[in-house]
């Protein structure tokens, strides 16, 4: 410390004492001159004294010339051992005596001036000898300055003791008095330096004695205290700008609005230092404004003197401070006990005196409310709210964001959907394109197939009861195939209109693919070692529904597949059926459900969200992926409901629910019965199929029809307007729909170009679209898919031809 | 310094030389300026003198052995603010205001009477006679080895109310201190 402090006291001290030595130095100085000349003058006066006394004891010796007698006189100067030289001369000029009597005649009288005065080194008198008025001769007198050099001497030999005493003295003197000095400034580094290394600025430096010292203490301290002050709100507004930081990059991390206001809460808690906090959502539309609690912090839970608001809430905006912070301002309520209203008279309750409730404002629109609040009264600084409100501003702007985000990513699933359902929809649509051209085909190939079906059915009173089974069961098959490939490009379509809705009984079209598919389930599996039992669990009371039955079968069918499918090392296939209420709770509709349910593999999470894909297999080479399509587009066509129950390694449910059918049917059923038959009818058949032509004309002719055959559009319409000016012009055309270079529609358009009254049925494979797509030409009465049904022919025949024609033509 | 030494020489040895020419003094010349001389070193009383402007008279009695010395040496000179006078006596009658009173040699025969006269008088008595007691005479000129010498008789300057100064007093021989 000594050495920190010494320039200070080693300042005062050489200050002290070179004012003090300048001092002395100066009075002895001044002294010394003073004496010098005091001395020298006192010499002069000696030697002028001592020249008189021998002048006047000389002039006798002069006057009665006895030098003897001067030079006795002259010999008292030995008594003044510096007198180094005296002569007496005569008026005349001529020396008269001497001392030391050695020197006699030393120097010419006859230079000499009177006086006394310093020559060179010497002190000269020359002393005019006078009795009386007469002068009787001149006293020379030679002093050397040997007592001055003494005096010298002397003089500064006790000058510089004298000095040293007092140098001495002034030494020991400010050693000690510097300190009233430097000692309080001292204190005032010691402080300083405590400071500065410590950087505490809480230290207060003493207050010292003395009026000045004490003022610049007191004005020191005075700064420390603002210093520290100032510091400590420096700190405190850092450490809310980190917090406001710190909360901004953690709500920025996150997207979802409930995190964000909980990060927001928990932060505020522990920071800050809050003891309740909610974060409210605002929705001016709502009920002339309310406010819904969002999030209340983890800690605000806990404290709960009194639940001061719960989750999901609602709080009614009064006239309180609430409606203030809605318009946007920050609301500080230094005691809300003060304050009547219901809002703030909740916090007191709960103990909580101080609430700031700052707006979350976004756009200039508040949407939210940030509620804080501590228990003592008066517990916020203008600095905390206005951390608060600038917190507010960033809570709101990361919720907007957020809410911003949130809509972006819904609109773009939406427009991801979007485009997968385009895709897939592309797809079908590719699909059914290619299907219905398989279709055309196969609806040709089996046209003659239902037609000799129908027919021997008919006709053969004598078949055996076994061939007319397997009649049926052919003509059954071939229904369905008919069915599926006309399903096969539009299992993607809703309910079309041409649909076939009948009451269908399940029970009984379960057992029916019980029946049809006993060989996939039962004898297949088999040959391989494999078991499967197949469990009918059906419901006895189980309501009609209203469907198409040959697609509903078709469905079972697939599912009945998929299941055996799925236990390639055998198990247990459950069919059930069955009539619940739907669980939504208010309008419970009653509905009609069958199972299928297998033992097998099961499911993963990816075969469960894609096997209603088209083409999404699991078979590999044996599955074409359709299957489920197939049974989805059922469902939506049914407008019914797929539900797949899967476990991985456990099984697989499948549950299809339907919507009965009413008590009374709204669908006349078909009556074959009441089909009028018409005869004798002369027809024209235009068809590029040759076995088309023989199996309908075989069909029509037995019917009593006289038949004429056109192979191709261009020929028929030839044949036809030959006739129709002869005798026998036809009663009717029948033309297939697509042919090469002619088709249907241009020979329905010649026939009713030159016989507008004759009828014109067109056949066509794609028979079904056409009349889904009300695309019937304006020249066809008819349009009949392919395979024709031969009671489906005979209706149209006897509905397009008046009985008139009939008649006469049986009349002829 | 042989150089400058010399100068110093010259000059002294001139200055022997010159007063060789010029003669030493003669005996009475020095006496003559004794006389004059005493009037320094005497006081005497004011009723000596009839009047302040009455002159100092230096007086001669018998045979003048001075010749025109004592005449040179007083010429111009003056006592205090009183001029100077000679006057020479054959006869102590013939004396009035006398202050100092050179008795020649001739005269020491009628000393006591001239004593006799001059008995209560302010005048001081000088003689230089060389041999015998001229008791009474308040200074005698003695010669002695070439050196004129001083012997005073205090008791008879006393009797004369004259003030004879001490500084008178040290080269000379004292006589008749107790008259």
């Amino acid at each position: 410390m000594a050495s920190n402090a010494a320039p200070i006291r080693r300042t005062l001290m050489n200050v002290l004492l070179l004012t003090s030595g300048a001092v002395m130095l100066t009075t002895c100085l001044a002294f010394g001159a003073y004496d010098f000349l005091t001395y020298r003058r006192q010499a002069l006066h000696n030697l002028a004294t001592l020249g008189q006394a021998i002048a006047a004891n000389s002039t006798a010796a002069l006057a009665f010339e006895n030098p003897e007698d001067a030079r006795e006189v002259l010999a008292a100067l030995k008594a003044d051992p510096h007198v180094v030289a005296a002569t007496l001369y005569t008026q005349a000029g001529a020396s008269f005596a001497s001392y030391p009597p050695a020197r006699a005649g030393i120097r010419p009288a006859v230079a000499l001036q009177d006086g006394y005065r310093f020559e060179s080194d010497y002190l000269i008198g020359v002393q005019p000898v006078v009795q009386g008025a007469r002068r009787m001769g001149t006293l020379y007198l030679k002093s050397d300055l040997g007592a001055l050099y003494e005096w010298l001497q002397s003089f500064g030999l006790i000058g510089a003791l004298v000095l040293a005493i007092a140098y001495v003295v002034a030494y020991l003197l400010a050693t000690h008095l510097q300190r009233y000095i430097s000692q309080p400034i001292l204190t005032l580094t010691d402080t300083v330096s405590v400071i500065a290394e410590q950087r505490d600025y809480t230290v207060r430096a003493a207050r010292p004695e003395g009026y000045e010292f004490g003022l610049l203490t007191d004005a020191f301290n005075h700064m420390l205290e603002r210093v520290e002050e100032t510091r400590a709100r420096l700190q405190s507004q850092l450490g809310r700008l980190d917090l406001l930081h710190r909360i901004t990059r953690a709500t920025s991390e996150r997207q979802d609005l409930p995190s964000i206001f909980q990060v927001v809460l928990r932060s505020l808690e522990d920071e800050l230092r809050i003891d309740f906090g909610c974060l409210c959502r605002y929705d001016a539309k709502a009920d002339a404004g309310s406010l819904s609690v969002e999030a209340i912090g983890a800690r605000s839970l806990e404290h709960a003197l009194e639940p001061v608001i719960s989750m999901q809430s609602r709080i009614p905006i009064d006239q309180n401070g609430l409606a203030r912070c809605v318009a946007g301002h920050l609301v500080y309520e230094p005691d809300v006990s003060t304050i009547e209203f219901a809002f703030p008279q909740r916090f007191a309750r709960a103990g909580l005196k101080s609430l700031v409730l700052a707006p979350l404002l976004v756009e200039k629109r508040v949407f939210g409310v940030l509620a804080v609040a501590r228990r003592p009264a008066n517990a916020f600084s203008s600095a905390e709210c206005e951390f608060l409100r600038h917190l507010s501003e960033h809570v709101a702007l990361a919720s907007n964001q957020a809410q911003l985000h949130g809509d972006l990513q819904s609109a773009y699933d939406d427009l991801r959907q979007s485009q997968h359902t385009a895709a897939q929809q592309e797809r079908l649509r590719a699909l059914g394109q290619m299907a219905s051209g398989i279709a055309h085909d196969i609806n040709n190939a089996i046209s003659p197939i239902t037609l000799y079906t129908e027919s021997l059915l008919e006709r053969e009173p004598n078949l055996s009861d076994r061939t007319r089974g397997y009649l049926v069961t052919i003509q059954r098959a071939i229904e369905d195939v008919a069915e599926t490939v006309s399903r096969m490009r539009e299992f993607y379509r809703a309910r079309e209109p041409d649909m076939n809705l009948g009451r269908v009984a399940l029970n009984r079209l379960i057992q029916q693919v019980i029946d049809l598919t006993r060989a996939r389930w039962s004898d297949m599996p088999l040959q391989k070692g494999i078991v499967i039992q197949l469990q009918s669990e059906l419901s006895a009371e189980l309501p009609d529904i209203m469907g198409a039955e040959a697609e509903i079968r078709d469905a079972l069918t697939n599912l009945l597949f998929n299941a055996v499918d799925a236990m390639p090392e055998g198990g247990v296939v459950t069919l059930r059926t069955g009539a619940r209420l739907t669980k939504s709770d208010e309008d419970a509709v009653p509905i009609v459900y069958v199972e299928v349910a297998d033992t097998g593999v099961g499911m993963n999470e990816e075969t469960r969200r894609r096997c209603l894909e088209p083409f999404y297999t699991t078979k590999g080479e044996r599955g074409t992926g359709l299957g489920l399509a197939m049974v989805y587009g059922m469902v939506r066509r049914h407008s019914a409901q797929l539900d797949i129950d899967s476990v991985a390694g456990q099984g697989t449910t499948m549950r299809l629910s339907f919507v009965p059918a009413l008590t009374t049917s709204l669908v006349a059923e078909h009556h074959p019965t009441a089909l009028h038959m018409s005869h004798g009818l002369r027809l024209l058949l235009v068809d590029d199929d040759p076995l088309l032509i023989k199996s309908l004309r075989e069909v029509l002719e037995e019917d009593g029809h006289s038949i004429v055959v056109a192979d191709g559009g261009q020929n028929g319409i030839n044949t036809f307007c030959a006739a129709v000016q002869g005798p026998e012009p036809f009663s009717l055309v029948i033309t297939d729909l697509g042919m090469p270079y002619v088709d249907g529609r241009k020979v329905a358009a010649a026939v009713k170009a030159s016989s507008p009254s004759t009828p014109v049925i067109l056949l066509t494979g794609w028979g079904r679209r056409l009349i889904a797509e009300n695309d019937v030409p304006a020249c066809v009465d008819r349009v009949l898919s392919k395979p024709p049904r031969l009671i489906e022919l005979r209706t149209a025949l006897a509905e397009l031809t008046p009985v008139s024609t009939q008649t006469r033509r049986q009349a002829q | 310094m042989t150089v400058r030494k010399f100068p110093a020489r010259l000059v002294a040895l001139l200055l022997i030389t010159a007063r060789c020419w010029a003669g030493a003094p003669s005996e009475y010349e020095v006496k003559a300026v004794f006389l004059f001389n005493f009037a320094q070193f005497v006081e005497w009383p004011a009723a000596a003198f009839a009047d302040a402007r009455s002159p100092f008279v230096i007086g001669v009695l018998g045979k003048d052995p001075f010749g025109p010395q004592l005449d040179t040496v007083v010429r111009g000179e003056t006592v205090g603010h009183r001029s100077l006078v000679i006057e020479r006596y054959r006869d102590v009658g013939e004396l009035h205001n006398c202050n100092i009173l050179f008795i020649a040699r001739t005269e020491l025969a009628q000393l006591p009477h001239i004593l006799e006269v001059l008995k209560g008088r302010s005048v001081l008595t000088v003689t230089d006679a060389e041999d015998g007691d001229p008791a009474g005479v308040m200074i005698q000129l003695v010669n002695r080895s070439n050196r004129i010498k001083l012997r005073i008789d205090v008791g008879a300057a006393r009797a004369g109310s004259l003030v004879i100064s001490s500084k008178l007093l040290r080269p000379a021989e004292i006589v008749g201190g107790e008259g």
